[in-house]
C-alpha cells in the first residue's frame, strides 16, 4: 500500500489540485442537482405550485443546461478521483471510527457520482441495460450524491480553506507548499519517493518505487533535494528547477482537463444549442431531422395510436363542469388558430424551435364556458405509458401561447408529432407536451 | 502526521455542512425506499459497487499507467509538445468513454431514426485519426525545432497525468 501510494505522488496528486478539481466539479454537481430538481417537480408539482411560462425557452435552457453540465462531469470527475488517488490506498486504512465514517461517506459520494453519471449519460442514449427504474433512481440518488458531497465539503473544510488561493498553495519557485497542520492524505510532490520525513525511507527509496520514479524521471538519486554537501547557491538552483517542474506539470494537466472538457462538451452541444449544431459531432440527436424537421421521441407506433389517431371519427372532448362538448379537426381550426414559436424541450437534453398553428387553450376553454385559470387533465390516445395523462395548471391554460396544435413548421401535423393534436406550451418538458390527444377535462 | 489544527469558524461550518449533508442523505435514502421496489434496490447496489471497483480497478491503474508513460516520455520532450500530447491523449480516452457507449447502445437498437442518427462508429475513428495526426505533428515539429535549436538544452519536462 505504502508503495504504492509513493508511487502516486505528483505535482498533480496534492491538496491544491484536489481543491481546484473540486471546485469546477462542485458547481458542476450542484448545476445538475438544480436543473434536475427543477425539471423533477414540473413533472410532479406538489399541489401548490406554480411555474414560470417566460421565457418560453426557460426549460429547454435548464435542461440543456443540466445535460451538459452532466457531460462535462465526465472528465471532471475522472481528474478529481485521479488527484486524490493516494488517499485511497493510505496507510494505515482507517485510523479512527470517524475517519471510517469519513471513508464511507466518500464511499457513499463516489459510487453515486459514478452511477448518475454513467447511467444519465446512457438515458440520452435511451438505452438502459441496468435492473432499477432509472428515474426515480436517478432522482434518489441526486440527494445521496449532494448529501454525501456536503458531508465531504465539511469533513475536507480545513483543507478547502488552506489551499483555496493560489498565493497560499506555492512558494515563491511555484512549489507546492504542504502543510501537515491541515490534514491532508496526499502525498508531498517535493518529496520525490514520497519521503515524508519517515525512519527507513532511505531503503523504499531503492526499491521498486525508487526505480520506478528514477525510469520515469530520471533523477540519479531520490534523495533529498537540497544534500548536505550542496553549496547554497546550487540549492537554490534545484529548488527552481524543481519549481518550474511541477508547475509545467499543472499546466499540462490543466491543459489535459480542460480539453477533455471543452472538446467532449463541444462535439454534443449543438443538440440543445444552435451556437454548437455547427459541431454536432456525437450528440444523440441531430436538430432538424425527423417529420415536419423535427426529431421524435415516441412514435405512433410504438404508442399503439397508428388506428386511433387517423380514424374519421376522431374527435377532441373538452369537458367543463356545466358544458362538455366535441370538436373535430375542423372544428377546432375554425375556432381561430394562432401561430406561436415555442421550442420543444426532451427530458434527454435535445430540443429545438418550432412553429406551431393551432387553437390556443384558453379560446377552447372559453368555448365550454370556463375561465381559463383552472386546472386541466389531457388524456391521449395511448394505450399504455406514464404520460397518457398529464395535468396542467392554470399558469399554462392562461397562457396565450399554450396552444392544441394542428400544424407544426408549416405544415400538418404530422403522425409521429401528435397528429391529429397535441399540446404544446411554454417553459415544460417535451414528456408534458402530450401526443393524439383525445380529451381535455376541467379538474378544478 | 502533525496534529491538524481547527480553526473554530471552520469547526461551526464543519458541523453545519456534515448535519445537513447527512439529513440530505437520509432524504435521498427515503426517496429511494418509497419510490424503488426492494427487488430492484439489489440490481442498484450491485451497480453502486460495480461502478467504484471498475472504476478503482481498471480505469485508475489504467490512466495511471498512461501518465507515468507520458512521463517518462516526457523527459526528452519540449514542454509545449508534451503539453499537446497529453492534453490530445485525454481528449482522445474521454471521448472514446462518452462514444463507445453510444455506439453499444445504436447497435442495441433505437426506438426510431432520429434517435442516434449518425454512424457513431466513422466519426469516433475520424476524430481519434485527427488526435493522432495533431500528436505526431507536434512531435515532428519539436523534434525539428529541436534539432535546429540543438545548442540550447532540451529543457526536462515532466508532467504527469
Amino acid at each position: 500500500m505504502r508503495h504504492t501510494r509513493d508511487a502516486l505522488a505528483s505535482p498533480n496528486r496534492t491538496a491544491r489540485s484536489a481543491v481546484v478539481t473540486g471546485r469546477l466539479l462542485g458547481i458542476a454537481f450542484l448545476v445538475c442537482f438544480l436543473t434536475g430538481v427543477y425539471s423533477h417537480l414540473l413533472q410532479e408539482p406538489l399541489g401548490w405550485m406554480r411555474f414560470p411560462t417566460r421565457p418560453v425557452q426557460l426549460y429547454q435552457f435548464t435542461q440543456g443546461l443540466h445535460i451538459t453540465a452532466g457531460i462535462a462531469i465526465i472528465p471532471l470527475l475522472l481528474a478529481k478521483l485521479n488527484v486524490v488517488m493516494p488517499a485511497l490506498v493510505q496507510t494505515p486504512p482507517v485510523r479512527s471510527v470517524l475517519h471510517l465514517l469519513e471513508r464511507a461517506s466518500i464511499a457513499v459520494f463516489v459510487a453515486s457520482a459514478l452511477v448518475q453519471v454513467v447511467t444519465g449519460l446512457l438515458n440520452t442514449y435511451q438505452w438502459y441495460p441496468w435492473p432499477f427504474p432509472f428515474k426515480q433512481v436517478h432522482n434518489a440518488l441526486a440527494y445521496v450524491l449532494i448529501g454525501s458531497l456536503l458531508i465531504h465539503i465539511g469533513t475536507k473544510l480545513q483543507i478547502i480553506t488552506r489551499y483555496w488561493r493560489k498565493r497560499d498553495s506555492f512558494d515563491a519557485q511555484g512549489r507546492f507548499v504542504a502543510d501537515a497542520t491541515v490534514g491532508s492524505e496526499l502525498p508531498d510532490p517535493n518529496d520525490p519517493a514520497g519521503q515524508e520525513a519517515r525512519p527507513g525511507s532511505a531503503s523504499s527509496s531503492g526499491g521498486f518505487v525508487g526505480r520506478l520514479h528514477r525510469w520515469i524521471d530520471g533523477t540519479p538519486s531520490p534523495g533529498p533535494i537540497a544534500p548536505a554537501t550542496d553549496t547554497v547557491p546550487v540549492t537554490r538552483t534545484g529548488a527552481s528547477a524543481d519549481g518550474r517542474r511541477q508547475r509545467v506539470a499543472r499546466r499540462g494537466f490543466i491543459a489535459g482537463v480542460t480539453a477533455a472538457t471543452a472538446g467532449v462538451v463541444a462535439l454534443t452541444v449543438g443538440q440543445s444549442s444552435a451556437v454548437g449544431e455547427p459541431f454536432n459531432v456525437f450528440g444523440p440527436r441531430k436538430r432538424h431531422l425527423g417529420q415536419n424537421g423535427l426529431p421524435v421521441n415516441r412514435t405512433a407506433r410504438a404508442a399503439g395510436v397508428l388506428a386511433t389517431a387517423t380514424a374519421a371519427d376522431w374527435a377532441l372532448t373538452v369537458a367543463g363542469p356545466s358544458v362538455s362538448r366535441t370538436f373535430s379537426r375542423a372544428e377546432l381550426t375554425a375556432l381561430g388558430q394562432t401561430e406561436e414559436r415555442l421550442p420543444i424541450a426532451c427530458v434527454e437534453g435535445w430540443s429545438q424551435m418550432a412553429t406551431w398553428k393551432g387553437v390556443r387553450m384558453r379560446d377552447l376553454l372559453a368555448a365550454v364556458q370556463v375561465d381559463p385559470d383552472v386546472h386541466v387533465r389531457v388524456t391521449s390516445l395511448e394505450r399504455h405509458g406514464g404520460y397518457r395523462i398529464m395535468e396542467m395548471g392554470p399558469e399554462y391554460t392562461a397562457d396565450p401561447t399554450t396552444l392544441i396544435a394542428l400544424e407544426l413548421n408549416g405544415e400538418k401535423l404530422d403522425l409521429e408529432h401528435g397528429f391529429p393534436a397535441r399540446i404544446i406550451a411554454p417553459g415544460r418538458p417535451g414528456v408534458l407536451q402530450t401526443k393524439w390527444i383525445e380529451r381535455i377535462e376541467v379538474i378544478a | 502526521m502533525s496534529a491538524v489544527v481547527v480553526d473554530n469558524r471552520v469547526r461551526t461550518a464543519r458541523i453545519v455542512l456534515v448535519v445537513l449533508g447527512v439529513l440530505v442523505l437520509a432524504f435521498g435514502a427515503w426517496v429511494l425506499v418509497t419510490t424503488v421496489r426492494p427487488n430492484r434496490i439489489g440490481g442498484l447496489a450491485t451497480w453502486l459497487l460495480g461502478a467504484v471497483v471498475l472504476h478503482d480497478a481498471i480505469l485508475s491503474p489504467f490512466v495511471l499507467a498512461v501518465g507515468m508513460g507520458l512521463r517518462r516520455a516526457g523527459r526528452s520532450l519540449r514542454t509545449w509538445v508534451l503539453v499537446v500530447v497529453q492534453a490530445a491523449v485525454v481528449l482522445g480516452s474521454v471521448l472514446a468513454l462518452v462514444v463507445l457507449p453510444e455506439i453499444a447502445a445504436k447497435a442495441h437498437g433505437t426506438k426510431n431514426d432520429t434517435v442516434l442518427p449518425f454512424d457513431y462508429t466513422t466519426r469516433l475513428l475520424v476524430v481519434e485519426g485527427v488526435l493522432v495526426a495533431v500528436v505526431v505533428i507536434a512531435l515532428v515539429v519539436g523534434a525539428v525545432t529541436a534539432r535546429r535549436r540543438s545548442d540550447q538544452p532540451v529543457v526536462a519536462g515532466t508532467t504527469s497525468l
